[in-house]
């Protein structure tokens, strides 16, 4: 093969790295500038992805939904109709295997985690359980939210989440009416 | 050039043993010979350089700075990316060297990486360590074809392999059929290797990384029927002893041959590890389920190893008969008489093992080769040691057994150093 037409090839693989993270980032751009935000509450811990660094797990308090069909099967795809609570937090309204036609309401695109039927609860897995945050602080951030929890004001840490045509992204998570991030810098500081 | 090689040229020189011509040729061919171990070794240093800065990006990526905004991560997401495609494409445009292309290739591999990770960071995308490296192996794949790179196929089994255990063995039970394209899409680079380049030290490498890559990963495939993945893994090992002895690897050395040490090793320790009583007693209480995925790759597998097996026996490429190459077809015949009497194939697998044995000591004998003699010596004594367990031979006679055996590895080494000693003289 001519250098040329390896070279044109390689333009080709290039551009295609260059496009994948972009359309990422688009589509994350677009949920976050043209999607519904949603409180979501929450209680992170802290782990660490390898290549990606530490991050804080969230388990949503909506995430055990109680239904009587008993038909789920691990890791299916789910569409998660949210709404809010009289404070203002996200709920789940209602869990459908296939879109509803005609139903006018924010969903988030999920999946199955598993299914009691001992207590008929379904586990649903948000795809936004993770939020990244300096090395430094993940582990911090974990302990300030058990410290706070151990206070008798009820838990009000939330994940802050767009949403828009069943994408999600998780934009902050809230301690306190501010960001953890701020939060863990301040205590620190204390 | 080694100043004892010029010395010894201008000895002979003046001793009018050699010509002037041929002492020039002489120093000539030891000078290229010297700038060509240069070059290699310019490459693998160049090699590891970019495989640090590349780890060492992501982890300072990894860090997750707070203090930057969104803007100022996404410019750093691209940057590393970017400089590592200007450099490559620069090195294909411009034919550079080896060097160049391993090096910049290493350096993009690792970039792609980066900046796939800092856009989960940015975006807090989900988990899933699986897809991310999925998607980095894919945007990389063609990589390895553009430039040539020796270091990127590594990579790409090293990855490929990571890939399928993470999707297969620890999140979830999944099966990671996009192993096999990745594996089948990355094999026409390794054959080419095994045709042009058979002896060099990459195609060694390779030689061992893929059959081992194929053992880690064969496990994620056994799904639906437990029972069969001992069947699965005879298989296997007697696919990869076949595949040593076609002839792009018949005549290797040892050390180069990583299909023929681990089919051996692995067909052994099989073979040793199903001799046990227990294992049919309370494995295989039920009988298998012939319609689950497992029988569906055991099939595969024998067919495949079958093929090979029928290829190098019209080849000839070996000339005598060898009982390894056989084991897997013997040992799927002993499975199915299990259905029927487990004591029978245990007893079958046993004298298997022992003739097995017996075969590589006498080939360890013929071709004055220590190592062989040992291991087939290791063998009978692994069967005998296996047996000590679920037997319940009286004391005395075990210990008589072991002494005799003992006795057997003295004598076979000292008989066998006096004849190659007579050979020599």
């Amino acid at each position: 093969m001519k250098t040329i037409h390896i070279f044109l090839i390689f333009t080709v693989v290039a551009a295609i790295q260059l496009v994948v993270p972009s359309l990422m980032i688009f589509n994350k751009e677009t949920v976050l500038k043209k999607g519904a935000a949603y409180r979501f509450k929450t209680q992170p811990i802290d782990p660490s992805d390898p290549f990606r660094g530490k991050y804080i797990t969230l388990n949503y308090e909506v995430s055990t939904y109680n239904t009587k069909d008993s038909l789920w099967q691990q890791n299916e795809d789910i569409y998660v109709y949210v709404g809010t609570d009289s404070l203002d937090f996200a709920q789940v309204d209602t869990i459908s295997k296939v879109l509803i036609p005609n139903k006018h309401q924010d969903y988030i695109k999920a999946k199955v985690g598993w299914y009691s039927k001992y207590n008929n609860n379904l586990q649903i897995d948000f795809p936004f359980d993770r939020y990244y945050m300096e090395e430094t602080k993940a582990y911090a951030a974990e302990v300030a939210v058990r410290d706070r929890q151990r206070d008798t004001i009820p838990n009000d840490t939330y994940a802050l989440v767009f949403v828009k045509n069943g994408e999600a992204v998780l934009n902050d998570v809230i301690i306190d009416d501010m960001s953890i991030k701020d939060y863990v810098e301040q205590g620190s500081m204390k | 050039m080694n100043s004892k090689i010029q010395k010894d040229v201008s000895e002979l020189l003046e001793a009018q043993v050699i010509s002037k011509e041929t002492a020039l040729k002489i120093e000539g061919y030891y000078l290229s010979k010297n700038a060509n171990t240069t070059n290699r070794l310019f490459t693998i240093f160049a090699v590891l350089g970019s495989m640090l800065v590349g780890l060492g990006m992501i982890l300072i990526l990894a860090h997750n700075w707070d203090s930057f905004s969104r803007t100022v991560k996404t410019v750093f997401a691209f940057a590393p990316l970017v400089v590592g495609q200007i450099i490559a494409g620069y090195s294909i445009l411009k034919k550079k060297s080896k060097t160049w292309k391993e090096a910049s290739g290493v350096f993009l591999f690792f970039a792609v990486g980066a900046s796939m990770a800092l856009v989960s960071q940015i975006y807090n995308l989900p988990g899933d360590l699986s897809h991310y490296l999925l998607t980095w192996i894919v945007l990389c794949l063609p990589l390895v074809y553009l430039l040539r790179s020796n270091t990127l196929v590594i990579l790409q089994i090293v990855f490929i392999t990571s890939y399928a255990c993470h999707f297969g063995y620890f999140s979830g039970s999944k099966t990671p059929w996009l192993y096999l394209v990745l594996f089948a899409c990355l094999m026409p680079f390794y054959f080419r290797l095994l045709k042009q380049k058979r002896t060099q030290h990459i195609t060694t490498v390779l030689n061992w990384l893929v059959p081992l890559s194929v053992i880690i990963v064969i496990g994620t495939f056994v799904k639906g029927d437990g029972n069969i993945s001992f069947l699965i893994y005879v298989l296997l090992f007697g696919l990869l002893y076949n595949v040593a002895k076609t002839p792009y690897f018949n005549n290797l050395k040892l050390r180069q041959n990583g299909f023929l040490v681990l089919g051996s090793l692995g067909t052994v320790y099989m073979l040793l590890l199903t001799t046990f009583d227990w294992l049919w007693n309370s494995v295989f209480i039920e009988n298998p389920n012939f319609n689950s995925q497992s029988f569906f790759i055991a099939s595969i597998l024998f067919c495949l190893a079958l093929t090979i097996l029928v290829y190098t026996q019209v080849k000839k490429e070996t000339q005598k008969f060898n009982l390894f190459q056989y084991a897997f077809v013997f040992f799927t015949i002993f499975f199915a008489i299990s259905f029927f009497s487990a004591h029978t194939t245990i007893i079958l697998i046993n004298l298997l093992i022992l003739i097995l044995g017996i075969i590589v000591v006498k080939i360890g004998v013929d071709t004055l080769h220590f190592g062989v003699l040992n291991y087939g010596l290791l063998i009978i004594t692994a069967l005998i040691t296996c047996r000590f367990f679920d037997t319940n031979i009286s004391f005395v006679i075990r210990g008589l057994l072991f002494v005799a055996v003992g006795a057997g590895f003295f004598l076979t080494n000292y008989i066998m150093l006096k004849k190659r000693k007579t050979i020599k003289s």
